[in-house]
């Protein structure tokens, strides 16, 4: 019975054969003619055309993945003139993220803002930012009530700055919104996108309480010397108008072990991040030691990101 | 006639029990994840944490004290200050240097300590050996544990940097712990950051 199934022909093999066919032929006829049609050089093209024949990157076997990454390389190269190097690094064991954020020390320099775009490849044109930092009244609890569109010098005077980002919740209200399955929690607690398999419909922004998620209205432009070339499958390698992204934790960065361009950027230590599942991590120290409270903790999403006071 | 009642009350008791149990795991008020991360409690291996080869950056020096998970590193001081040793100068050697009127400290505010008791320069520097900070008698600090220094008064921050919820470490959240020492941030003349322009802005959303 199984040799007869895999003898037959589905549909997915059926076009996948009909589509490079397709590209050797118009490759054959286009090479012949010009060299190098209006598409560009015609190798991108039938990358391009590769490239929309893949899984879901958790149906992708290792050898898929390396295949589409090695596309999405060589296609970097052809089309941005750019060597970029895409990670596909897994969750390691025993490893679950988890993110502190100090409203006493933040004084709202948004240096963390400016990393975080420079290191995401985050649309220049649009200003896409991840993070907020609101300037908030003492004694004020919600961000609702604070103001995120400051500019001038800071900390101002009876005032204190909190930031806001995607909170990679537990239970994460937007995973199960999607419709396609192009979002969902993996293993070390990071809410991450398949940009390919995302559709566009914007659920998840509308399910998400926290306004975590950005949408690409146009095609993201970033100037090609300020690109970040080592990326993630999953982090920030190129988007597309029409796709919904969000703050990964700096996957490419904390899978690896380092700091996210967040804390690092942070001037004043405001900003602490580590392993939830390590006893000894200054995550678990600030959970044990500090007075912590979550946003919008009512709603039982469980966020992995607190607020805490000195 | 016994029987019936009893059947009668058990249809009753079950939904009931089921509805009790199921509000009681519901209302107990912990999430999952906040169990699973109370439920971690062995201690683990600092270099298996992640995969990668995490380097141990240049200039640290081992803390002399102990936080949770045992040693850690801190960065140093000393290489970062420009005309260090200080006992170059200050000895008891007559010393002939040029430009000695503009490089002797007068560039140097003191803005540490509130006005009610502002702090001089040997309330920390020692005035005997000149390269040690001082805290009390006979105590020398090396400048590159400034930590101790600082934490004579602020103990609650000394506290919560050996912990982890003031400073940060550097580069890396995986392997060895090195971390920001008080200097690295703080100009200690005058520990408080300054009043600036954001580096950038927020366009107006929603």
């Amino acid at each position: 019975m199984d040799s007869d199934k895999k003898k037959k022909i589905n549909r997915r093999t059926f076009l996948k054969g009909a589509a490079s066919a397709a590209i050797t032929g118009g490759v054959a006829v286009t090479a012949g003619c010009k060299g190098k049609g209006l598409l560009g050089s015609s190798e991108a093209f039938a990358l391009e055309f590769q490239e929309y024949f893949k899984k879901h990157y958790r149906l992708m076997t290792k050898t898929e993945r390396k295949e589409t990454v090695s596309r999405l390389e060589k296609l970097a190269r052809l089309r941005q003139d750019i060597t970029v190097n895409i990670d596909t690094t897994g969750p390691s064991e025993n490893v679950l993220f988890g993110y502190a954020f100090n409203v006493t020390r933040c004084e709202g320099y948004m240096e963390c803002v400016q990393a975080c775009v420079e290191e995401n490849n985050l649309d220049r044109k649009s200003n896409t930012q991840y993070i907020r930092v609101f300037e908030m009244e003492h004694g004020q609890m919600s961000p609702d009530k604070g103001d995120g569109k400051y500019f001038h010098m800071v900390p101002k005077e009876g005032h204190f700055y909190m930031g806001v980002q995607c909170f990679h919740c537990e239970n994460p209200p937007c995973v199960k919104a999607c419709p396609t399955k192009a979002t969902w929690k993996e293993k070390d607690g990071i809410v991450v996108v398949d940009y390919d398999w995302c559709i566009g419909c914007r659920y998840c922004m509308a399910a998400c309480p926290y306004w975590g998620r950005r949408f690409n209205w146009n095609q993201p432009e970033v100037p090609k010397e300020e690109i970040t070339k080592e990326q993630h499958y999953l982090g920030n390698r190129k988007r597309v108008k029409g796709m919904m992204e969000k703050c990964t934790f700096c996957i490419q960065r904390s899978r690896k072990g380092e700091l996210t361009a967040c804390v690092e950027a942070c001037p004043t230590g405001a900003r602490v991040f580590g392993n939830l599942l390590d006893p000894d991590s200054e995550i678990r120290f600030v959970l044990e030691n500090k007075k912590v409270y979550r946003l919008k903790e009512d709603l039982g999403t469980d966020p992995k990101f607190w607020y805490f006071i000195d | 006639m016994e029987k019936p009642i009893i059947k009668k009350s058990l249809f009753y008791i079950f939904p009931g029990l089921l509805i009790f149990f199921y509000a009681l795991a519901a209302f107990s008020g912990e999430n999952e994840g906040t169990r699973n991360i109370k439920k971690a409690i062995v201690k683990l291996n600092k270099a298996q944490q992640v995969k990668a080869v995490i380097p141990v950056p240049k200039n640290i020096v081992r803390a002399n004290v102990k936080y949770q998970g045992g040693v850690f590193f801190t960065e140093t001081r000393k290489d970062k200050i420009k005309r260090f040793r200080c006992s170059s100068c200050h000895n008891n050697k007559k010393v002939s240097i040029q430009n000695a009127a503009a490089i002797a400290h007068a560039d140097i505010k003191v803005v540490h300590g509130g006005k009610d008791k502002p702090l001089s320069c040997y309330t920390c520097h020692s005035q005997e050996d000149r390269d040690f900070l001082v805290a009390g008698k006979e105590s020398k600090i090396d400048l590159d544990h400034v930590y101790d220094m600082c934490g004579q008064c602020h103990f609650r921050q000394k506290r919560d940097w050996i912990g982890g919820a003031h400073g940060k470490r550097v580069a890396y959240w995986a392997g060895e712990r090195v971390v920001k020492n008080c200097t690295s941030c703080h100009n200690p003349h005058s520990p408080r950051f300054e009043k600036r322009w954001p580096k950038t802005y927020s366009v107006p959303q929603k």
